[in-house]
């Protein structure tokens, strides 16, 4: 009896310190003799994959940059084009699709355009024909002959094409399929309407359309209104430029496909990643103590109250992150009285920068939350309770005992979380809205940039994400080999370690106990055998009776046996 | 202890990491990140006399045209933006609604500013129509699909895009337009129903940018948009303009809102927008045609 009892207690000695002595493996890893690194080999190959998509992606973005001729030698910069053959060209030609019928000042012109900075010819796409009008000291200093068919052919093809690349998809001149009028008169009259060239008012230039039949005294709008005319319907658009010599014409060498890549980087708005950084750092550095705290609470509540902690802490998870965003913005927003009385009292933080914060939190909490209440629950609640008969603290026992030995899990979850809250999109969007530089993280500027139609900013955001989660997982993936490095070449034999680590190592595989009780139950029974000296099948038999509650660690044994099987998986799936 | 210390290094050398990057990119990111806020680069130049921000709220498809005319109007007067908000009319309002902090309303229809006047949201006496619009029916470029009539989409295959008539004017033009030919059930163009010959084919949009995205990545094979729309979106072209009197005439109402800090500088940026010949030229080029 006195035997039993004194065991009893060495083992609950023996118990504590191996706590001690796991939670110190956890948490700094044993010190021992070095081994050769297993996962080394597969965190080089990781590695060299991560920078294969590194330079994939970069490779990637280059082709998405859209890529101009790539032929040597100088050519014409955008909006201008020469012909060689005629010795004249454009410089700075301009698109305008619509005109406006307003005043110019006080001036009424009727329907006008605009006439781009420095322009000496004009080209106005009437429903009948195509006016071009040319300046005359131009035509003169550039060498452009209207009564010269081949110049006038010229010009026409210079005007198409340049046409064509400031169309946007409009309707083409080069398919307008209309007479081609040279004129070098300022007014050109055509049905019901008069079309005046370059009127200068304020400094500025102007094409306008006006009614042909113009009473005196009379505005050309009041004159349209008069006569029923719609003097937009009058032009459906209108070009123009410079007309210079050959040699004048702005050249440009074409950009490399590496200076293509250099600007494309120096114009990309940075911001949707600082964004991103930053909304998911804070959100990850509140998830991972609002989780752990709510695990830890709700693991010692009631079953009854914890049934309904467990179901509104696990509940955002479950939802769709658009129905979080809108109960958000009901319970922020002015919509709603009780988003009235936030407002009023000062927390008005719709389509703020705290807003997205609390968007990630909110989807991200819920995965912390779960990952560390299992983590907590499946910790042997003997080893807890033997804490307790030592008179520690909850808190001590939660931050020196549960943390390290659980951290495997938290750290999974931890890595869940942050990439919830870097992916978050619906919540954000709803409840902090895409504002950039504020709120606009990183799938929200894909989303946007991809609708705006800027395919390549989107594509660039892409990558980067890839890039990001890759080194992400890799550092995660190193960190894990660090610090589970000491299963591999601790105490604890496993599967293709068994043989090296010889009879000592067999002695102990032989009952299997260590996988039901975890370390902590192994070097109880080291312990035992130590102090007692006996061989492994007293140390069972001490172990068995020595146990409060035999019974209870009877059924613990039982259901070790199969588990060995399961254990590496499951210690690969947590990592 | 070795170890324990190695592996505190080697946390502590990938927070170092960590944040050398960060703060490197943060200097790094300067350059760039003015590059796509001009405003606030101006606002530091500009000095102190104005720092007055703009939050303007517009309709989707100025989302080329209003940061040209904004970046013009920073250089002349120093006033600065805050992101603009492109989205659906009717999104803009219930963001309104929701109580974000809002200038400038520009709507692209009369129902929605009409919509954000009831909710009291913006002040009525500077409401104003700034552009008129054209209805058109876009296809992809060189798409070998015709369109000579409304009816005509019957016999086109592929789908139909269309602005969710609810949150997108242009949607609900394009309804009524459909609704002209006996193609949509209201003619209102909400809340009914796309006749058989079409209703499995149509696409429904979150903005009238998307409905032009989705054709000119060739997931529909027609749209609803805007003129300007076609402007701004590459590869795709108009395939047929819907004429003036199948749908009511496209406005774009603009307004300062009552919850507007700024509301005097607010209303000079809108007098600016119509009235400075500079700001004309842009939305021309657009193919914006003001009212």
């Amino acid at each position: 009896m006195r035997w039993r009892i004194s065991c009893a207690s060495k083992r609950c000695h023996g118990t504590i310190e191996c706590m001690y002595n796991t939670m110190r493996h956890t948490a700094y890893g044993q010190s021992g003799p070095s081994i050769p690194l297993g996962p080394l080999p597969l965190v080089e190959a990781r590695l060299c994959a991560a920078l294969l998509v590194a330079l994939a992606a970069l490779v990637f973005c280059m082709l998405a940059t859209p890529a101009h001729a790539a032929t040597g030698g100088s050519e014409p910069i955008e909006g201008s084009a020469v012909s060689d053959g005629a010795g004249f060209g454009i410089n700075g030609f301009t698109r305008y699709q619509k005109g406006a019928e307003r005043p110019v000042g006080t001036q009424d012109v009727g329907y006008r355009f605009p006439i781009a900075e420095g322009a000496s010819f004009a080209v106005v796409c009437t429903p009948e024909s195509v006016l071009v009008y040319v300046e005359p000291e131009a035509a003169e200093a550039s060498g452009f002959d209207a009564a010269d068919a081949s110049d006038t052919e010229e010009l026409r093809s210079l005007i198409e094409g340049l046409d064509e690349e400031a169309s946007r998809g409009g309707a083409l001149l080069a398919e307008a399929d209309k007479p081609w009028v040279f004129t070098s008169e300022d007014t050109y009259r055509e049905g019901a309407y008069c079309y005046r060239f370059f009127l200068a008012i304020d400094g500025r230039t102007y094409c306008a359309v006006e009614p042909a039949q113009l009473a005196p005294g009379e505005t050309p709008s009041q004159a349209a209104e008069a006569q029923g005319l719609d003097l937009g319907a009058g032009a459906l658009w209108c070009d123009s430029g410079a007309l210079v010599s050959a040699s004048e014409v702005a050249l440009v060498d074409p950009p490399t496909m590496f200076e293509q890549v250099q600007t494309f980087l120096a114009t990309v708005d940075m911001r949707p990643f600082w964004v991103s950084i930053k909304t998911s750092a804070v959100a990850l550095v509140l998830t991972f103590a609002l989780g752990l705290v709510a695990a830890w609470r709700t693991m010692g509540t009631s079953s009854r109250l914890k049934g309904l902690l467990d179901s509104v802490f696990t509940i955002p998870m479950v939802l769709p992150p658009t129905v979080c965003g809108f109960l958000l913005l009901l319970l922020f927003g002015r919509a709603t009285p009780v988003g009235r009385w936030f407002i009023d009292h000062g927390i008005a933080l719709v389509f703020t920068w705290p807003a997205a914060v609390i968007s990630a939190v909110v989807v991200s909490f819920p995965l912390m939350y779960r990952t560390a209440l299992g983590a907590f629950e499946s910790l042997d609640p003997q080893m807890l309770d033997a804490a307790r008969t030592l008179g520690w603290s909850e808190r001590r026992i939660f931050t020196r005992l549960m943390m390290p030995i659980a951290w495997p899990s938290i750290a999974a979850g931890t890595v869940l979380a942050f990439a919830r809250a870097m992916g978050e999109f619906g919540c954000t969007l709803f409840f902090a809205g895409n504002y950039a530089g504020i709120t606009q993280t990183i799938p929200i500027a894909i989303y946007f940039e991809w609708m705006s139609g800027n395919t390549d900013v989107a594509l660039f955001w892409v990558s980067v994400v890839i890039l990001f989660s890759f080194c992400v997982i890799l550092l995660i993936n190193l960190y894990t080999a660090r610090s589970q490095r000491y299963r591999a070449r601790g105490g604890m034999p496993r599967r293709g370690l068994m043989g090296k680590h010889g009879a000592a190592a067999t002695d102990v595989q032989g009952d299997m106990l260590e996988d039901s009780g975890g370390d902590a139950l192994r070097i109880d029974r080291d312990a035992l055998r130590e102090l007692m000296g006996t061989s492994s099948d007293a140390v069972a038999r001490a172990a068995g009776s020595g146990a409060q509650d035999g019974a209870h660690a009877g059924a613990s044994e039982d259901a070790s046996t199969d588990a060995p099987a399961q254990r590496p998986s499951h210690r690969n799936g947590g990592a | 202890m070795k170890n324990m210390m190695s592996r505190r290094a080697f946390v502590g050398a990938s927070a170092f990491a960590a944040t050398g990057l960060l703060a490197g990119c943060t200097t790094a990111e300067k350059p760039a990140g003015s590059a796509g806020s001009a405003p606030a680069a101006a606002e530091d130049e500009g000095g102190s006399a104005s720092a007055v921000e703009l939050q303007i709220f517009a309709a989707n498809s100025l989302e080329k045209a209003m940061p040209e005319v904004e970046a013009l109007y920073t250089e002349r007067t120093g006033v600065t933006f805050a992101d603009t908000q492109y989205k659906g009319s009717g999104d803009l309002v219930e963001q309104m609604r929701g109580g974000a902090p809002v200038d400038i309303l520009i709507t692209a229809s009369s129902g929605t500013m009409d919509d954000a006047s009831e909710a009291g949201l913006i002040d009525d006496s500077s409401r104003q129509d700034m552009f008129t619009n054209e209805l058109v029916i876009v296809r992809g470029e060189n798409a070998d699909v015709t369109v000579n009539s409304l009816e005509d989409i019957t016999a086109t295959e592929g789908g139909i895009a269309i602005g969710e008539p609810g949150a997108v004017p242009a949607g609900k033009y394009a309804n009524q337009a459909l609704a002209s030919v006996g193609l949509y059930s209201e003619p209102e163009g909400e809340n009914g129903t796309y006749d058989a010959s079409i209703a499995d084919r149509v696409v429904v949009a979150d903005k009238v940018g998307t409905a032009a995205q989705y054709v000119s990545t060739g997931d529909c094979t027609l749209g609803f948009v805007y003129t300007s729309d076609v402007y701004r979106y590459e590869g795709i072209e108009v395939a047929y303009t819907c004429p003036d009197d199948s749908h009511k005439p496209i406005v774009y109402p603009g307004a300062v809102a009552t919850s507007s800090e700024n509301a005097g500088a607010a209303a000079d940026f809108l007098d600016f927008c119509m009235g400075d010949e500079d700001a004309l030229a842009i939305w021309a080029e657009y193919g914006f045609e003001l009212a």
